[in-house]
């Protein structure tokens, strides 16, 4: 069967339950008098959003900058640093349990220190972003990197293989799987780091736009921008499963199911 | 048949190409004492045991007796408490590097080919891997592997990955090849094939080979000497030379003597505890 053709036909459930949903949502407002405020139809909401697309569209630029930034920055800093505590015992004693302990600080609650120390740019919320990412992915890559089979290191050793060697034919690709699902959890997290960052202080980006909008009760422009927020979201986790599927194909096609993919 | 012979033809009378023959491998006065939480266990007490040449040595006895232990240290992936290991008159003082190694379970890499499997052998000693991929099909082939070089190992039955990992241990060709219960988890009619294809494959290369099983009969099946060792302290028995013809057919397996010896260290094993009834 063509490829479109069995895509349809898996995924056509849903696509027409989405579809019901939808048609559900604005008759059902239409038919009890819902106030607009309360719960606009989506037809509403998308006629809302064509209106200000321009303003909302930068806005979304904005924020997605500050998501892939500060992803980007935790993934260069976590894998590296994972490796550090995978194979010295001295990191893993003596940085590790800090890490473990700034995990437990609400890193909320430290956005508005951020403020005070780095102002109201984009800095700031690039380090919120890289905070909440940071840590899934670091404790997903130790334990990849340490996951190796005893019996494989010692039919390693037995080949009188360099350290290097070792790290790049077996270590790494054996600890793949693990970092893929460190850097999933944190792309699904770093949307909402970056509105909670704008939440706190800001002057642009969707957060700030939300908090405008449902401050003058402009509820249409408010689920717009919880579309367009979930939607970038979505696309970030997608990119990375992407890049998953092509770096490591023997661990994904072994997945009895696949819940994600599209 | 002497392990000198192995290298001449082989009693099915095919001419065999003449191969270097397997290395000796010296044990002398072996301890290996384990220290955990203040508790030391004996794992192993004064094995002194020397293997010759080409010969293949099945170690048999029950779990906890040290054998998975002597194999490491006989490979020099484990420091030995005391006493030391000498391979071909040099002294083991590391991983020692001139052997192919198989364990129980075949420990092959997910996202390497079963054909890419075998060649990381090569690939981890730095060596040059087109030099060795058509050896590699040929001996893949020899065990019945055939067609499935481009398989990854998931879609392989737990005998073909098991296979797989003997070839790997034997690309290199090495004089010494060290297995670790490697049937243990395959079923017994795969077992058996197995252990026909094993000797098969010994009585062409002549490599030394060490061979830990608990399983009695494979042990005498494949041995030219059986070492039974009894656990706490991990201690070697006894040493049973099994005189019998090679390759051992079903009339040999299921001859007499081939009972006898079964019979033997069954017994060895009832003194000492290890089978009750």
């Amino acid at each position: 069967m063509p490829g479109p053709w069995r895509w349809l036909r898996q995924r056509g459930g849903m696509i027409a339950m989405f579809i019901a949903l939808f048609l559900l949502w604005e008759f059902a407002v239409k038919l009890f008098g819902i106030k607009e405020y309360l719960l606009p139809p989506p037809s509403k909401i998308w006629s809302e959003f064509l209106k200000r697309q321009s303003t909302v569209m930068t806005g979304a630029w904005t924020t997605t900058i500050e998501i892939i930034g500060g992803y980007l920055l935790a993934v260069a800093v976590s894998i590296p640093l994972a490796m550090a505590i995978a194979y010295s015992r001295f990191v893993e004693n003596s940085v590790y349990p800090i890490i473990v302990f700034l995990q437990i600080i609400p890193k909320i609650a430290i956005a508005p220190l951020f403020i005070i120390w780095f102002g109201f740019g984009l800095f700031p919320k690039l380090l919120i972003v890289f905070l909440l990412c940071f840590f899934p992915i670091v404790v997903s890559s130790v334990a990849g990197f340490k996951s190796v089979d005893p019996d494989v290191m010692d039919f390693a050793r037995s080949t009188g293989a360099s350290p290097a060697r070792m790290f790049f034919k077996i270590r790494l690709p054996q600890a793949l799987p693990e970092i893929f699902t460190g850097l999933k959890i944190g792309a699904a997290l770093s949307a909402t780091a970056a509105v909670v960052a704008e939440f706190v202080a800001s002057d642009r980006g969707l957060g700030y736009l939300l908090q405008q909008y449902n401050g003058q009760l402009e509820t249409p422009m408010v689920f717009a921008i919880i579309v367009l927020l979930s939607l970038i979201g979505l696309s970030i986790y997608y990119l990375v499963e992407l890049i998953e599927r092509l770096v490591i194909p023997w661990h994904v096609s072994q997945r009895p199911t696949e819940m994600t993919g599209l | 048949m002497t392990p000198d012979s192995l290298t001449e033809p082989t009693a099915a009378g095919q001419p065999m190409p003449r191969r270097p023959p397997g290395v000796p491998v010296e044990i002398a006065a072996v301890s290996q004492v384990f220290r955990r939480a203040q508790l030391e266990t004996q794992a192993l007490e004064r094995i002194d045991l020397a293997v010759k040449p080409g010969e293949f040595v099945a170690v048999v006895g029950p779990s906890g007796c040290g054998k998975s232990t002597l194999l490491k240290i006989i490979a020099g992936l484990l420091a030995p408490s005391t006493g030391k290991v000498e391979i071909a008159g040099r002294l083991v003082s590391g991983p020692y590097t001139d052997l192919g190694i198989v364990f129980q379970s075949p420990v092959l890499l997910d996202w390497r080919t079963i054909l890419d499997n075998v060649l990381v052998q090569i690939d981890l000693r730095g060596g040059n891997l087109a030099a060795y991929r058509d050896q590699a099909r040929a001996l893949l082939a020899k065990v019945g592997l055939a067609g499935f070089e481009n398989q990854m190992p998931r879609e392989l039955s737990g005998g073909m990955r098991q296979r797989t990992a003997i070839v790997r241990a034997l690309i290199h060709e090495p004089p010494l090849l060290m297995m670790d219960e490697p049937f243990g988890a395959l079923d017994a009619l795969t077992r058996e094939q197995m252990r026909i294809d094993l000797e098969k494959l010994w009585l062409e290369r002549g490599q030394t080979t060490f061979f830990i099983t608990h399983g009695i009969s494979e042990a005498v099946a494949l041995a030219d000497r059986v070492i039974v060792m009894t656990p706490r302290p991990g201690r070697i028995e006894r040493i049973i030379e099994i005189d019998l013809p090679r390759p051992r057919h079903k009339a040999v397996i299921t001859s007499r003597r081939f009972t006898d010896y079964c019979e033997d260290i069954t017994e060895c094993f009832m003194r000492h505890g290890v089978i009750q009834y």
